[in-house]
């Protein structure tokens, strides 16, 4: 290594400045003693916004804001809100055909006589009058919307917005012990959920290990646009049936485990058991010809009204030399027939003090429910559920994503993520009659996200 | 060893299809806790760290929940399109997206 020569021109500078240097450390060394020791941060805010995007179908932004309180040293409140907006195409459910198809759906109720000046809705459609029965006052409104031929049948007017808040609160009871608890609601147009939640947590072998313990209760409300269709009925654009409710418990037990200086690990089983309408009301079956393939009918769907779901969940986070790798695997069955295995893996990559990426990458495989049918066929009985929704079909996805973050201190971060998803399943499965052999009937799902992020806390 | 393995497969062989299915999902959280014990029991006997040695388990990126509005966004994209929910946490979506 080459030295500089020493300037003689610098000693006095030097000097200057090491005699300011030490008055400063004196002054500031005695101010520091009268000082209290500076506090934590006590409040924290966290904040989101997601742009999620389906090629050809549905688009979403979602900003999201979290901000937590520690009131004093036991206790912390904790309120979220959150807002979504999605527009765009949804599967329908029916088999795609060689024709074209029209599907009708019920799009308003007016009074009587109302004069009706709106020639198109939303996707395409076009409104039509539903001649009403003698006597009534009102008078519904359909959606027609056809399908051109050899095209998988999309509601191309699917429009939703939500807003969701929840409120929490944390309080240790002990050194060891916490119990914490909270609420949070969801409101859609068509669509309200509440739910209410407590648990507690008790950590053991000097902070080594955690085992906790939750439960949830969510009650559901449905109330779809157009009114809630029967089962196995044909799709039609009259007004249907009132609202409908679905009641969920949930319990969580988990154990948190240190298992050396670098590696702490999870373990959790989960169990829910949902109770009430669990139907899609805007999805449709295909009745289909025996011979030909081509649907004849279109019904609403029918899931069972009861799901017992359990799982079974492993996260690792082990700390190298400066990076963090994060591994997780979930397995799930319920009483609707499904399996999932899911497997996560993220690598934080701390480049410098300053800054880090973070690949990830996510593989997820399901079964099928009992009931997923990809059409019916006239003239065999009709089951009692079927549903031709491709979510409750065998399939399997990847997510690959990639985040940048920028810790800008111990108490801000930036950060931003992208990733790409793409879910595959059978469009083609055996047995397929007639002209369904040429169509495919699971066309994969692929999306992209944007998520941005930042947390702030003082 | 292989006359064991030969009397657990003979028995399974006559267990109902539940029972079966139930052993598998025990066998699946078996082979988790196994694997966490045999892991962490490979370097040393006991697990856990002193409380000396807590300095890199309190990093914010070694907390279990520590990035928790990215995971929330992120099982709720999953909820509305994939029939599995739960495990991390609740398995209800608070939604009507599924």
């Amino acid at each position: 290594m080459q030295l500089k020569p020493r300037s003689p021109g610098n000693a006095p500078s030097l000097r200057r400045a090491l005699a300011a240097a030490a008055a400063g450390l004196l002054a500031g060394g005695t101010g520091r003693a009268q000082e209290p020791p500076s506090d934590p941060p006590s409040t924290t805010i966290d904040s989101a916004l997601l742009v999620y995007h389906e090629v050809n179908r549905v688009q979403a932004i979602e900003p999201e804001l979290n901000l937590t309180y520690k009131v004093n040293e036991d206790s912390t409140l904790a309120l979220g809100v959150a807002a979504d907006s999605l527009t765009g195409a949804t599967p329908l459910g029916a088999v795609p055909s060689t024709l074209p198809q029209t599907y009708v759906r019920p799009y308003k109720v007016v009074p009587l006589g109302t004069p009706v000046t709106v020639t198109s809705a939303s996707g395409g459609s076009t409104v039509m009058i539903i001649p009403p029965a003698t006597g009534a006052k009102t008078q519904t409104l359909g959606a027609s919307t056809t399908v051109v031929p050899n095209t998988y049948p999309l509601d191309r007017g699917f429009y939703d917005r939500r807003v969701a808040g929840h409120l929490g609160w944390e309080q240790a009871l002990t050194e060891t012990l916490k119990l914490d608890g909270g609420v949070a609601y969801s409101k859609e147009h068509d669509y309200r959920s509440e739910s209410a939640h407590v648990g507690l947590s008790k950590d053991i072998d000097a902070h080594n290990t955690t085992l906790s313990a939750a439960v949830n209760y969510e009650s559901d409300l449905s109330s779809p646009l157009g009114g809630t269709p029967t089962p196995l009925t044909e799709m039609s654009a009259e007004w249907k049936g009132p609202d409908a409710t679905l009641h969920e418990v949930d319990a969580v037990l988990g154990i948190t485990q240190v298992m050396n200086r670098r590696w702490l690990t999870t373990l959790s089983y989960s169990y829910s058991d949902a109770h009430g309408y669990q139907t899609d009301p805007y999805k449709i079956i295909s009745v289909v010809d025996p011979v030909t393939g081509q649907p004849m009918r279109q019904l609403y769907e029918s899931r069972p009204e009861s799901r017992r779901k359990q799982s079974a969940f492993f996260d690792n986070k082990i700390h190298l030399t400066a990076d963090v790798i994060s591994a997780s695997l979930r397995a799930y069955k319920d009483d609707w027939g499904i399996k999932s295995l899911t497997a996560d893996l993220r690598y934080r990559w701390q480049i410098g003090a300053n800054y880090y990426i973070e690949p990830h990458v996510r593989y997820y495989t399901q079964g099928a429910a009992d009931f997923f049918r990809y059409y019916l066929v006239s003239g065999s009985a009709v089951p009692a559920y079927a549903s031709a929704d491709t979510r409750l079909a065998k399939f399997h996805a990847q997510t690959y994503g990639m985040k940048f973050g920028v810790p800008f201190d111990a108490t801000s971060e930036l950060y931003a993520r992208i990733e790409y998803y793409d879910q595959h399943g059978n469009g083609s499965p055996a047995g397929a009659i007639g002209q369904l052999q040429q169509q495919n009937l699971f066309p994969d799902l692929k999306a992209y996200t944007l998520l941005l992020g930042y947390t702030y806390a003082f | 060893m292989r006359n064991i393995f030969e009397r657990c497969s003979a028995k399974r062989r006559h267990e109902p299809r539940a029972t079966r299915k139930s052993r598998r999902l025990t066998g699946v959280l078996g082979v988790l806790i196994a694997a966490t014990g045999a892991a962490g029991g490979a370097g040393c006997t006991t697990f856990g760290a002193k409380p000396w040695e807590h300095d890199l388990l309190a990093e914010h990126a070694m907390q279990v929940a520590s990035y928790p509005l990215e995971t929330a966004i992120d099982e709720h994209i999953y909820f509305s399109k994939e029939a599995s929910s739960g495990g991390r946490s609740f398995a209800g979506g608070g939604c009507g997206c599924n």
